[in-house]
């Protein structure tokens, strides 16, 4: 059962994978709707031509590219499905399934050390720079390319708040409510970050906070914009200038300058590290949480969910009401697979059959936008990556730019939704 | 079933054995382990991989100090270059300047693990390709007492951020001469050396759009006739069965030296490097030149934020800060360093075969190895002095130029910018031999073509610190030249 029995899942649209065609729900990502058909495996990878499929489902880790309508090497988990879309796999031979050159992977089975490849001889070596410049760059230039638009004239904010998750709505609020004029912009195509997953933890505010925050950022005076990444953010004197960029590619960039800006970016799941941790079928909690809740993607029939954490345990249960044999395993060793996960290796070396892991495990801050904006970052130990340092207000050592939510260490949706706030109520002052 | 391989960066297919081997191998700092295996480097910029491998890292027994995050490049998402040609560059001032941190190294970076010699016959500052090229060939020399000081990782300079092009196709016999060899060298680099650097012979492919430009290439035509390069002007026709992606309406002819190449910039510090210390030769990372000491005129040690190196000889191998350099041995060079900004995109299957410049704009690209496009693009209103942030107005001005000479560009996204310094030198001509004290050495002044150069110019000055006679570019192209007369610049830097 690859969707929820619910009419509202039902697909009403068909795209095509390479020529195939896959029903989908038109507004839903591209990777979901593929998840959903069974198609695990979009692209062969750059190097080692191993199979490669979605993993994080939020815009962040990069392994579900394909060529989408002619343009190469896009997030098709960011992609949104309508009728007639044309999505190709890249960088396979006769197909991502049965990729030729996956003969790399194995003739190579310890790595293959690029620094030293046959520099024993000229021949060999003038060989290898043309073979492997065949090989490399994923997908192909587009033949044409249709014109974007100049971009506005530059806008201006009370503030920006950069994500719309429980930080983000929270820090809007509080600006809205002290009357700030303020720009929400939010990555994904709706706002509510993992409120979107229905983990509905014990203090997780409901997800109809967010509609009730968007009306009160445009009672006063202010925008919600979705789909809109915050891809780069310099400073004008007092002024933060934000280059923001919507998913649509031939929209013109926007941007945008304020003199407060609060980053409520959250986080990004990092990948289990055993072998084989880059197999389709292992997906991140939250991916696939906000998947299962908003388009019904049930993605197999055995899922194990791996690690530990709350949002774990909730996305247990809610696969296994939709009909998944779930089982909870604490840590593994490896995952095996032909092209996708069919089996967890656990410790003692059990063998638990699956086609889907689900993995609840760390997560680093995103905390990319706030280091290139100079905020200093503190490291939070095991690989847990940086989260941005902030004080008790949610002031970061950069003036004007405060940060609020899991960008600042891991928390709960209550605690970061409490956090947000204060930013927002220091921001807005 | 694919191979039991644990991934830190599936972007590029980097495996947790590549960081532990070149851990092992002595890349211990963020910065160098990302350069040395390629983590971090893909579209997705670190957003998966960084804090995964910092932890390996960390439990691999490096410090702290060693596992900095590396500075987060622009754009922090990727972004088309057709979007970004639609920002308006005239609004975007450069003072708008992302905020970087200072290169790793002084009192809190990584400390290097080998000890400072008390003394050296010859002491390089500057650890850039310039300075190891020059330490590699001196051991070939017998100068194996060689000390090459670097303030921060290796390739933390222009030698780590510039766009890989190697030329012969310049406007004076000199040069030209130099590129050949260089060129030369960089074929035999990955044999001789033992690492690729993925040299790839596609020709440079400069473009005139007016017919002063033309003019220019029609001058170079002969020179290069009379020394030996198989340059030929093309019409804009025959130059898009070259390159099919140009749009001939924008040029008036083209000139092509198919011997020209591209090449990846790092593995040649990295080779020079362990090739020199594999003879004697010390090269000490995270190690800051402060000042020098003399004994009369002549410089007798070196001084460093770690302790003092006396030495017979000095060269001044700091690239953009040569100036700074030269001045604690109170000598005052002409150099005047500035910004150049560059841009990486994601990887595609190869299309474009030369690097493609286009006269007057400063515009440069070319595709990797790995099927990125690497281009830059000068900017006239560029102010003097060191700086390493990248700006949104580079983005908007490199896009809308990009998108113009080659409309198919539109369509790739940007996933990293940076910038680097070009040591701008008033002839545009380099600074060599001694300066000053007489064992204070000149190897600097490069104005966008170090990287390219250094093959060939440090093995002329190797051979002239070892007792050969004085190639005329050690005449030529020393310091007095700017008091004697108006030298003849040299015309064809880009960028």
């Amino acid at each position: 059962m690859p969707r929820l029995p619910d009419p509202r899942f039902a697909p009403d649209c068909t795209i095509r994978f390479d020529g195939e065609r896959i029903p989908a729900r038109a507004g839903e990502s591209v990777a979901v709707a593929l998840l959903a058909a069974g198609r695990a495996v979009l692209a062969r990878s750059a190097k080692y031509h191993r199979p490669r499929g979605a993993f994080c489902l939020a815009g962040s880790c990069h392994a579900c590219l394909a060529r989408v309508d002619g343009l190469p090497s896009r997030r098709t988990c960011q992609v949104p499905c309508r009728p007639g879309l044309q999505v190709e796999t890249q960088n396979a031979v006769l197909g991502a399934s049965r990729d030729l050159l996956a003969a790399i992977d194995r003739l190579y089975p310890r790595g293959l050390d690029h620094h030293h490849l046959m520099t024993w001889n000229g021949l060999a070596n003038r060989a290898a720079v043309a073979f492997s410049r065949k090989l490399a760059g994923a997908g192909t230039l587009p033949a044409e390319v249709q014109p974007v638009p100049p971009s506005p004239a530059d806008e201006r904010f009370d503030a920006v708040v950069v994500g719309a998750g429980p930080a983000g709505l929270g820090a809007a609020a509080a600006l809205a409510r002290q009357g700030r004029r303020i720009l929400l912009a939010e990555a994904e195509r709706a706002a509510g970050g993992r409120l979107r997953c229905a983990f509905d933890l014990p203090g997780d505010p409901p997800l109809t906070w967010a509609p009730e925050v968007e009306r009160r950022v445009r009672a006063a005076g202010g925008e919600l914009a979705l789909e809109a990444c915050v891809a780069g953010a310099w400073r004008d004197r007092e002024e933060h200038v934000l280059l923001v960029a919507e998913q649509d590619p031939l929209r013109p960039p926007r941007l945008v300058r304020t003199r407060r800006v609060v980053l409520a970016t959250g986080s990004s799941a990092l990948p289990p590290l055993f072998p084989r941790n880059d197999l389709p079928g292992i997906l991140a909690e939250r991916g696939l949480a906000h998947a299962l809740a908003e388009d019904g993607l049930v993605p197999g029939a055995r899922a194990i969910v791996l690690g530990t954490s709350p949002e774990g345990s909730a996305l247990a249960q809610r696969l296994a009401r939709a009909g998944m044999d779930v089982r909870a395993a604490e840590a593994a060793v490896a995952v095996r697979g032909a092209s996708r996960v069919s089996e967890l290796v656990l410790a003692g070396g059990e063998r638990l059959a699956c086609d889907t892991v689900v993995w609840a495990g760390e997560r680093a801050p995103a905390s990319q936008l706030g280091r290139a904006m100079g905020a200093p970052a503190r490291w939070l130990g095991g690989a847990g990556g940086w989260a941005l340092a902030i004080r008790p207000t949610g002031e970061t050592a950069v003036p004007g730019l405060f940060a609020a939510g899991e960008v600042t260490g891991g928390m709960t949706a209550a605690e970061a939704a409490l956090s947000g706030e204060r930013a927002g109520e220091a921001a807005g002052a | 079933m694919p191979s039991a391989k644990t991934l830190v960066c599936t972007c590029e297919d980097v495996t947790l054995a590549e960081v532990r081997r070149a851990f092992a191998e002595g890349y211990r700092d963020l910065e160098s382990v990302k350069r040395y295996t390629g983590f971090g480097t893909g579209p997705c910029q670190g957003k998966s991989c960084l804090a995964l491998v910092a932890g390996e890292l960390l439990r691999l027994g490096a410090t702290p100090a060693e596992v900095e995050p590396f500075t987060p490049r622009l754009p922090v998402d990727p972004v088309s270059l057709g979007r970004l040609a639609a920002l308006d560059p005239g609004g975007l001032p450069l003072a708008l300047e992302a905020p970087v941190a200072a290169l790793p190294g002084g009192e809190r970076g990584p400390r290097p693990g080998s000890p400072l010699p008390a003394r050296a016959d010859v002491v390089s500052v500057g650890g850039g390709i310039m300075g190891l090229a020059l330490a590699w060939n001196l051991t070939r020399r017998g100068v194996r007492d060689v000390v090459v000081l670097e303030r921060s990782y290796l390739n933390a300079g222009a030698s780590g951020r510039n766009g890989g092009g190697v030329r012969a196709q310049w406007s004076t016999p000199t040069l030209i001469r130099l590129g050949q060899r260089s060129l030369a060298l960089c074929a035999e680099f990955a044999v001789e050396m033992g690492i690729n650097v993925w040299m790839r012979r596609g020709g440079y492919l400069f473009l005139a759009p007016t017919t002063e430009q033309a003019a220019r290439l029609e001058r170079n035509l002969r020179v290069h006739a009379e020394n030996g390069l198989r340059t030929r002007l093309m019409s804009p026709s025959e130059a898009a069965r070259i390159v099919p992606q140009l749009d001939p309406s924008r040029f008036l002819v083209a000139a092509w030296n198919p011997d020209d190449a591209v090449v990846f910039p790092w593995p040649f510090l990295w080779g020079y490097a362990r090739r020199a210390e594999a003879v004697g030769a010390k090269v000490l990372t995270f190690t800051r030149v402060t000042g020098f000491e003399r004994t009369g005129a002549r410089l007798s040690a070196v001084v460093t934020d770690r302790g003092r190196i006396a030495c017979e000889t000095v060269v001044n191998a700091a690239g953009a800060w040569s100036k700074e350099v030269a001045a604690l041995a109170g000598v005052a060079l002409p150099n005047r360093p500035t910004r150049h900004e560059i841009l990486v995109t994601e990887g595609t299957k190869p299309w474009l075969g030369p690097l493609v410049s286009v006269l007057g704009s400063g515009l440069y690209f070319s595709q990797s190895q790995r099927g990125e496009v690497v281009g830059g693009m000068g900017d006239p209103s560029e102010p003097e002095g060191i700086a390493l942030g990248s700006t949104p107005r580079f983005l908007a001005r490199f896009a809308r130029a990009i998108t113009l000479c080659a409309p198919a560009t539109a369509g790739l996204r940007v996933v990293r910018s940076w910038a680097g310094c070009y040591d701008v030198t008033p002839d545009n001509n380099p600074i060599l031999g001694a300066a000053g004290p007489p064992n204070f050495l000149q190897l600097s002044g490069f104005v966008g073509h170090g990287f390219m150069m250094a093959p060939a110019v440090a093995e002329l000055m190797a051979g002239w610190m070892a007792g050969d006679p004085p190639d005329e570019i050690f005449t030529r192209f020393t310091l007095d030249r700017f008091q004697r007369q108006a030298a003849p610049a040299e015309d064809f830097v880009i960028g």
